[in-house]
């Protein structure tokens, strides 16, 4: 048990992969008037669930402490790969203007929470640093 | 991978749809120009050609992060003429009148040109936003710890 557990771990990692996002979001709205450009998204949700190990492949249990356990799961790694769902219009472009806007609203606002956690969960510690004591 | 990153290609975006206001502005003032320095015939219609580029700051940058390969700016790469005709107007008291009296006026659409001016506002609207999204972001970032 660390005093760093895998929430903020798993907070982290979320906030890493928003990021990612955000700036593929950019760029697609940067390049919605670029003939022939493909809109790009991150394939994002299996990236998390890896990261926040909910993806059904738990970790090892180590009962023994001669077990050799795995811990973590390392950097979180997700693929930016071309939008395949998109419409491709005249110019080949298949960038959706408004739904990309939409998208970066989600991903600001999630961004938004896990920062929120993230500052929650490390105030809860300086409380307990502080014996309940300190101004939080 | 960061802030700036998104930022830079926001501003990349910025650039290129002033760049294109530009010309866009430059063709409605030339509306009616029949004359063009250096040139024969009445002005032609300008369009800024727009092409993505990688995100690059510099060397390390590109060899530490394969992944800013697919973020992308956008460049003008090039502001190309407009090929198409020249509208001829029949007016033979213009000095630039040819034997028939007719007048080769640009090849300037103002309704054309409203709609692009229209696109390239709503165009660079959006890059402010996404630009403001990564600075709230990297605020609400900075508020961790606080």
């Amino acid at each position: 048990m660390s005093v760093f557990d895998s929430t903020i771990q798993g907070l982290d990692n979320s906030m890493d992969l928003r990021l990612m996002n955000q700036n593929v979001i950019s760029s697609n709205i940067a390049n919605a008037d670029t003939p022939g450009y493909k809109s790009k998204k991150v394939e994002f949700e299996g990236a998390l669930r890896q990261a926040l190990a909910v993806d059904g492949n738990l970790p090892l249990e180590g009962n023994s402490p001669e077990h050799i356990v795995i811990q973590g799961n390392g950097p979180v790694t997700a693929a930016v790969a071309d939008d395949t769902n998109g419409v491709e219009s005249l110019d080949g472009n298949t960038v959706n203007r408004s739904e990309e806007m939409a998208k970066m609203v989600e991903n600001q606002l999630l961004y938004d929470a896990a920062a929120e956690m993230l500052k929650k969960k490390l105030g809860m510690l300086k409380y307990s640093i502080s014996e309940g004591g300190g101004n939080r | 991978m960061d802030f700036f990153s998104s930022m830079r290609v926001s501003a990349s975006g910025l650039e290129a749809q002033t760049k294109r206001m530009n010309t866009i502005s430059s063709n409605i003032a030339n509306a009616e120009t029949t004359q063009v320095e250096g040139q024969d015939g009445p002005y032609k219609r300008k369009d800024a050609i727009f092409t993505a580029t990688t995100d690059k700051e510099n060397f390390g940058e590109i060899l530490n992060n394969q992944l800013d390969q697919q973020i992308q700016g956008v460049l003008v790469e090039d502001i190309h003429e407009d090929t198409a005709p020249p509208r001829m107007v029949y007016n033979p008291s213009h000095p630039d009148s040819n034997e028939e009296g007719y007048v080769a006026m640009p090849n300037v659409n103002m309704i054309e040109e409203t709609a692009n001016m229209i696109s390239a506002q709503r165009s660079y609207e959006a890059n402010v936003t996404a630009m403001n999204a990564a600075k709230a972001m990297a605020a609400k970032a900075l508020e961790i710890g606080k």
